[in-house]
């Protein structure tokens, strides 16, 4: 129920909703998270076929994809319980190697006959082929064969992988995916100071560790506390209509067995331009489908999500491929990502490369097709000038009135088990309203209008405030009146601080001309009493 | 009052009391105190940089500054959200969704930020604002830069004054008021008198000094062309670092602003850098029809005292954990002390400005213009004026814009005014793009752009341009070495913005062109000519 309130609220402002939402929100789950989960090898027995992906305007679209074509050796992270891997998915397996690996990938091509080869590329990598037929690019899988790529993970990093066959009409219709590379060996900076104490912090609320690695790459600013892998593309449903048209139609009856041979008329010829894509999506779903969880059941072809969540003062990787055919300007509210990484490829500082890196700082990280980029990204509310946490020292409340112990760079690290743990401490009691109704400070800069006319967002937690501690302090346990629009991010459970992630070409925020939708996520920022978890 | 377990009860009693209270409360106001706990003594203008502030722990359990101290000033602004008409390039009339001055309308329509410090906004206008204005009073006599609407609290003044008659005096009824009953209070007559159909393309600029605070006021005026719908508007600063929430503008995350209402975001300045602002209602369809803005701040080192080392300045910003850059604690600060100092360039100039705290003078510059890359679509725009839903996969810019404008019109000194649907001419898009220069100047570009559809490129025949920042960040590495580069030409999506220096040294006395080299967008709809284009002028 509340799970489907959320979903009206979300879409309530345009048009022709009812019968998506009646769909899309049947089998939601209600903790949705993130992660960058995936398969482990290093030897990975992988398969092409169609199927028919599920976008939020109730859209069946037939399309194709990387599945696995036996069960995986493994999946990762192991904290992620539910984990599946179809025979096609959208987008294909991750596949999560540690540098050093061997990695062999057998594909199986199981797409129609009528679409021919198929094949892997692995820019990036030094691959060597066996089986398989010769093609443009690399060898490839005939129609039911066979081809195994094999080359050495000898970098760390995120890249693409992608069909190599016929590329303008593999990759539109699903044949791409990504590999995760670990680093072989984890710098100590990565294990102890912040890193250990965020570990404390997350055990201590009963949190489990997400992560598939404490680096990115072996260098002392690449690590993390928490990741997220999103994979943009889109479709233009006219060209996936055609090629399944087209595979119903092909005459693909053998006319000959020794050897095989197929009729002229088993083909596909399909246009792909004009391109206009009316699908804009990351991980192969849809807003508002992508915050639902990894594995959801509904999604048996598209297994992976879009929603991230973090506690202040964690250091979050942000991995991000362009995976179809334009460019797409990701806006990532709430701070900038400093750019780790190109394609694998650390940007360090030219004269002291061991500790200094030179990517840019971004707050739109384009997205560029085929290319990979791995970032850092945090919040912590610093330089707000008020106290997020609204705290105020003659609170009855124990949780109202919590210390703030400055460390060197001005942020309450001392214990991390506090639920003001990495506050920022210059604004600690800091209030923000001249005379606020609850336990909160007062004689702030501001007065807050009434509540009635304003318009309450599905994700808005409920008061101005980071927490349903303070939510509940300022307001009272149903968030500013009137209190039914805060559904998602409720005042009394989450009240975390929901920041919008999202292409800002805007017109991808719709799905076929139905805003909102497309290339969107939520992400939140949540108060430490809140337990991410993000299995389900 | 609140304790144990009864606070629990009472809170939701209190809730409804307060509802009640306030439900009798008007809807417009404006805010803009002159004193806060960061800025505790009124001043109207920014003190010189010299350290950094110093606080102590104050009597309510926050740090409070040392008054003498205290860096950066107060500054407010009011908007409107609501609609408008502009001018395209080839003379037609376009409907948009958009924002228009509600203070400092002087200054905009003279192209300058609106942004005011709290004398000038809260200031009553003397006589009667006319619909128009200040196109229909003209902008020879039309000198006001105070908030629309402003009035003394009357009700507030009389109550004040019967309690003080009382004997013995009672309680004021309105214990804050300010001298002269200004609390923020607005008629709503001017308000709607000037903010209906007062849309601008750009939304009015603002600029920002860091160690600013910012009382940003959007009064919700309603679109008089579409009286079907009930759009509400907020405001997104975009690419402020840890946004909070609630201000951040997105209205599935926060609150959104509904007709007839106004709403005051409240951020203490970020980082030195180019940011932009808008609307962050539907987007694809708000942005489209023409919600978009430009915001700058610009850095301490500006504050200096002419002469005084920008290194041992810089070195001072490390004494406060808010303004330093530590690269080995922080990872997205953009700033460290440079690598190698600048010895030539490393003292306040007596002159100019600087676009970052770089304490080694390499971004400076004489002259600054902000210019904003946009798109619009008439078929879009056509159906945004008419009751119809919009389509948004077909939809394909046909006016390619610099500050809402396209050439010629980019280089048409002073504010470009267009006939309404009220009758009155408006200042529609007040800012043009000319590019002067003396010979040895150079200019900062404050490029940002807020196309909805694609990618843009803005060339520069001549004049090189070197790129100094990227999304409102220094560009320079975390070991402090400047990663500054020339180019001829930049390229931006919707949601980017960087920093563009243009140096005329050695260039002769001329004009040189911006345009794009995207051809097709060198067109106004129909007319094969004009598009996203202005002119760098050099003079002797």
């Amino acid at each position: 129920m509340r799970a489907t309130n959320m979903k009206k609220a979300i879409l309530k402002s345009r048009m022709l909703l009812a019968p998506m939402v009646a769909v899309a929100t049947l089998l939601l789950t209600v903790f949705a998270h993130g992660a960058a989960p995936g398969i482990t090898g290093p030897s990975f027995d992988l398969r092409a076929e169609a199927a028919y992906i599920t976008q939020p305007d109730g859209a069946m679209v037939y399309s194709w994809g990387y599945g696995c074509n036996t069960a995986p050796s493994g999946f990762a992270p192991s904290a992620i319980g539910n984990a599946f891997c179809s025979s096609m998915q959208i987008p294909g397996p991750t596949l999560i190697v540690t540098q050093g690996d061997t990695v062999t990938v057998k594909l199986t091509n199981g797409l129609p006959t009528a679409a021919g080869n198929t094949s892997i590329l692995f820019p990036g990598f030094n691959v060597t082929t066996t089986d398989g037929v010769i093609g443009l690019l690399t060898h490839e899988a005939a129609p039911g064969g066979v081809v195994t790529y094999t080359f050495t993970a000898t970098t760390p990093g995120t890249r693409a992988y992608y069909s190599g066959t016929q590329s303008d009409l593999q990759v539109e219709m699903g044949l791409y995916g990504a590999i995760i590379v670990l680093p072989s060996s984890i710098p100590s900076a990565c294990t102890t100071g912040f890193a250990e104490k965020n570990r404390t912090a997350e055990s201590h609320w009963g949190e489990s560790d997400f992560r598939l690695a404490a680096a990115a790459y072996n260098h002392p600013k690449a690590c993390y506390d928490r990741e997220y892998l999103f994979q943009f593309s889109e479709i233009d449903p006219r060209i996936h209509s055609q090629a399944q048209a087209q595979v119903a139609a092909a005459d693909c009856t053998p006319t000959a067995t020794t050897p095989p041979a197929l009729p002229p008329t088993c083909t596909l010829n399909v246009a792909t331009e004009p391109y206009v894509p009316a699908y804009f999506m990351i991980n192969g779903r849809s807003m508002p489908d992508d915050m639902d969880g990894n594995y959801a059941q509904q999604y048996q072809h598209q297994p992976y999500n879009g929603n991230p969540h973090m506690h202040p003062g964690e250091q979050i990787l942000l991995r991000v491929i362009g995976q179809g055919r334009w460019q797409h300007p990701f806006h990532e509210h709430g701070n900038h990502v400093r750019v780790l990484a190109r394609d694998g490829n650390l940007i360090l500082s030219a004269t002291t490369p061991d500790n200094s890196l030179a990517g840019p700082l971004l707050f739109t990280t384009t997205t560029t097709p085929g290319q990979a980029m791995d970032g850092i990204f945090y919040w912590t509310g610093k330089g707000l000038d008020w106290d997020v946490y609204g705290h105020n020292p003659t609170s009855p409340e124990i949780n109202g009135k919590l210390p703030c112990i400055a460390d060197s760079n001005g942020y309450n690290t001392v214990d991390p088990t506090a639920i003001n743990y990495y506050e920022w401490c210059q604004d600690h009691n800091k209030p923000l309203e001249s005379k606020p109704f609850g336990d909160v400070a007062k004689g702030g800069p501001i007065t807050l209008p009434d509540a009635n006319i304003l318009t309450n967002g599905a994700w808005y937690g409920g008061s101005a405030y980071l927490g349903p501690n303070a939510t509940v302090r300022a307001v009272g346990f149903t968030g500013t009146t009137p209190p039914s629009g805060t559904i998602a991010n409720s005042p009394t459970d989450e009240a975390g601080f929901a920041f919008m992630w999202h292409s800002h070409n805007e017109r991808e925020i719709t799905t076929n001309n139905i805003f909102p939708g497309g290339m969107m996520m939520m992400m939140l920022v949540d108060s430490r009493e809140f337990r991410i978890d993000e299995s389900n | 009052m609140f304790s144990g377990k009864s606070y629990h009860i009472w809170l939701p009693i209190l809730l409804v009391c307060l509802a009640t209270i306030t439900a009798g409360a008007q809807s417009f106001r404006v805010q803009c105190p002159t004193t806060t706990i960061t800025h505790p003594t009124a001043a109207n203008l920014e003190p010189a940089y010299t350290g950094p502030t110093n606080f102590a722990p104050g009597p309510a359990g926050y740090l409070v500054p040392n008054p003498s101290s205290v860096n950066g000033a107060i500054k407010c602004q009011q908007i409107s959200g609501g609609d408008g008409f502009a001018t395209m390039g080839d003379g037609t009339q376009t409907y948009m969704f958009s924002f228009g001055p509600l203070s400092g309308l002087s200054d905009i329509a003279n192209g300058l930020p609106g942004t005011q410090f709290p004398d000038k906004f809260n200031s009553v206008y003397n006589g009667t604002l006319l619909p128009g204005d200040p196109a229909t009073t003209g902008l020879a006599t039309f000198k006001f830069n105070g908030a629309v609407g402003l009035v003394p609290n009357l009700d507030c003044l009389a109550e004040n004054a019967a309690a003080a008659a009382q004997t013995p005096p009672a309680a004021l009824p309105c214990p804050n008021l300010p001298a002269g009953g200004l609390d923020g209070h607005v008629d709503p007559r001017p308000i709607m008198d000037i903010g209906v159909l007062n849309g601008n393309i750009p939304a009015p600029l603002m600029a920002l000094d860091e160690d600013d605070e910012f009382f940003l006021t959007l009064t919700n005026v309603g679109q008089i062309m579409r009286p079907d719908l009930f759009e509400q508007h907020t405001v997104h600063f975009h690419g402020y670092p840890n946004a909070s929430a609630f201000y951040d503008g997105v209205p599935d995350a926060s609150v959104a602003i509904n007709i007839g209402g106004s709403f005051t975001y409240y951020y203490l300045a970020p980082d030195a850098g180019t940011y932009f602002w808008h609307c962050h209602i539907t987007p694809p369809e708000h942005l489209q029809m023409g919600m978009v803005g430009q915001i700058y701040v610009r850095p301490r080192q500006n504050r200096v005292p002419v002469g005084q080392s920008l290194l041992l300045a810089l070195q001072q910003q490390q004494q406060d954990p808010r303004t330093k850059c530590d690269s080995s604690a922080d990872i997205l600060c953009s700033n460290p002390l440079p690598r190698v100092p600048n010895v030539l360039l490393g003292t306040r100039a007596t002159t100019g400005n600087y676009a970052y705290n770089d304490g080694d003078g390499s971004t400076y510059y004489d002259v600054e213009y902000p210019l904003q890359i946009h798109g619009f679509d008439p078929n879009f725009h056509f159906v945004g004026m008419t009751f119809n839903p919009e389509g948004f996969t077909e939809m394909k810019d046909k006016y390619f814009l610099l500050n809402g404008r396209s050439y010629p019109d980019t280089v048409t000194e002073g504010p470009l005014q267009t006939m309404s649907a009220d009758g009155a001419m408006h200042f529609s898009q007040p800012l043009p793009s000319i590019i002067k220069l003396k010979a040895g100047q150079k200019a900062l570009l404050r490029i940002s752009d807020l196309d909805v559809t694609e990618y843009q490129t803005l060339a520069s025949l001549g004049i090189p341009m070197k790129v100094i920042a990227l999304n409102a960040r220094l560009l320079r590495d975390q070991a402090g070495n400047n990663l500054y580069y020339n180019t001829n030409s930049i390229t931006l999506a919707g949601g980017e913005s960087l920093d563009v220096i243009l140096d005329s040294t050695g260039v002769p006395a001329g004009t040189y062109f911006l345009y794009t080299p995207n051809l097709d967008h060198l067109s106004n709809d129909a007319e094969n000519f004009g598009g996203l284009m202005t002119e760098v002028r050099v003079t002797n």
